[in-house]
């Protein structure tokens, strides 16, 4: 949920904020959960919600500088991989020039490996809105990060799907 | 469609995720086994989920972790003790973040606070919740037990008690006091003087010339004098908090957070008051 969090908002500070809210409305309405979807799902509801709201609250948010973008990776509990964390400073920065819904969208199904039909319980939104979400901020995205393809760590992820795409 | 006419990103990101119908997708692929400038923009598309997948997503810092848990143990106890009126929060969970650090007594009686924390501090916390859980309890039982049922009688506990050596000025003109506090943004708009009122202060001798060297350079920076620095944390993150009077008559106070190690601001210098 941090990572969702920390994906969605781009800053340490309000997604550290937005999960708080998040458990803390959790808690309070533990009592209305029905058990009709999955905890974890119920949870991540909750906390893309919050997450959401505060951007629209905040909907014209400063540039952040690089220097909040540096102070989140450097949360990161790995070693520090310069090649790795350029990656991750770039992906921040970019995603933060997508609208929320799209981001959100895109933090979910690419980043956190949900399925298009949890994602879409997770945004409460039918799974066609997701996966048009999804295509429209990848279509922002892919100017901005092509250079990133040719990578040679990305390169073990396979990308059978394109080959599939292409061939049809 | 023939090789003159392209297709847009857009479209072919639909077609990934099979949303163009039938006819439009047939066309779409007829198209790309000709056209190698939108094949090229189709493996984009694909390498955009790739870059995603593979960007790795950072723990919760043990900061966040605790101020969580300490938000719902405030939820949980909160309609149980039958508060009158909104404890103070913040308050509360400055309490509760400090831990309880006891003195050594020297040989001379006098009592050196405990110190050599640090490496234990520098790793990397990547606990689940539960674990956090656990730890805040046991750092933070007893804080938040006696403050919440203080929060009713609108006092918060003092920390008298505790056997804690004052501030004291050192011949650098200002004070380096070492509370393992966990700042967070929030903190920096509350009265400053609180948080550093009750630290104990790094003896003499006991500053790195890290840090001195970095106050200098924040100074010099900021063409202010700093006159309390705290060595702790910003959001789990080790970091000198360096306050400097901005106008001293008005307790007006510019506050810099920074990495210890290479001494750059980790977050937007803030404007915060002393009182």
């Amino acid at each position: 949920m941090w990572a969702v969090a920390l994906r969605t908002l781009g800053d340490p500070d309000e997604a550290a904020d937005a999960v708080q809210d998040a458990f803390v409305s959790a808690y309070r309405k533990a009592h209305s959960f029905r058990g009709e979807a999955a905890v974890t799902t119920w949870l991540h509801r909750i906390v893309v919600n919050a997450c959401l709201d505060r951007m629209r609250r905040k909907s014209v948010r400063p540039v952040a500088d690089d220097e909040l973008i540096e102070a989140a990776e450097r949360d990161t509990p790995m070693p520090d991989q310069t090649g790795e964390r350029e990656v991750s400073m770039e992906v921040s920065a970019a995603l933060k020039r997508l609208p929320a819904d799209q981001r959100a969208a895109l933090v979910l199904v690419d980043m956190m490996g949900y399925s298009v039909e949890d994602a879409a319980q997770v945004l409460s939104v039918p799974s066609g809105t997701v996966k048009s979400r999804c295509a429209r901020g990848r279509a922002k995205l892919a100017p901005i990060l092509s250079h990133l393809r040719n990578r040679t760590d990305l390169s073990r992820v396979s990308s059978a799907k394109g080959a599939e795409l292409r061939d049809g | 469609m023939t090789g003159d006419t392209h297709y847009d990103l857009e479209i072919l990101a639909e077609l990934a995720e099979g949303l163009l119908d039938a006819s439009t997708a047939e066309q779409v692929r007829e198209h790309l086994a000709a056209c190698d400038p939108c094949g090229e923009l189709l493996a984009d598309l694909a390498a955009v989920r790739e870059v995603l997948a593979a960007t790795p997503t950072p723990a919760m810092p043990m900061g966040v972790a605790m101020r969580i848990d300490q938000a719902l143990a405030r939820e949980a106890s909160g309609g149980r003790v039958g508060l009158v009126e909104s404890p103070d929060w913040d308050e509360l969970t400055r309490e509760a973040l400090e831990p309880v650090r006891l003195g050594v007594v020297a040989e001379d009686g006098s009592i050196v606070p405990a110190r050599n924390r640090r490496s234990a501090r520098r790793r990397r916390w990547a606990m689940p919740a539960v674990a956090a859980a656990a730890a805040a309890v046991v750092v933070g039982t007893a804080a938040v037990g006696t403050s919440l049922m203080a929060g009713g009688g609108g006092s918060p506990v003092k920390k008298d008690n505790m056997a804690l050596p004052q501030p004291s000025k050192t011949s650098l003109g200002y004070v380096v006091t070492d509370t393992d506090y966990n700042w967070s943004a929030q903190d920096l708009k509350q009265p400053l003087r609180e948080f550093f009122a009750a630290a104990p202060a790094s003896e003499g001798g006991g500053v790195d010339t890290k840090v001195t060297a970095c106050v200098s350079k924040v100074s010099n920076r900021t063409k202010l004098k700093p006159f309390m620095v705290d060595q702790s944390e910003f959001n789990g993150q080790e970091a000198l908090i360096i306050a400097s009077w901005k106008d001293k008559v008005a307790q007006r106070v510019r506050v810099d957070v920074v990495d210890p190690f290479k001494c750059k601001n980790i977050v937007k210098p803030t404007l915060g008051s002393w009182n």
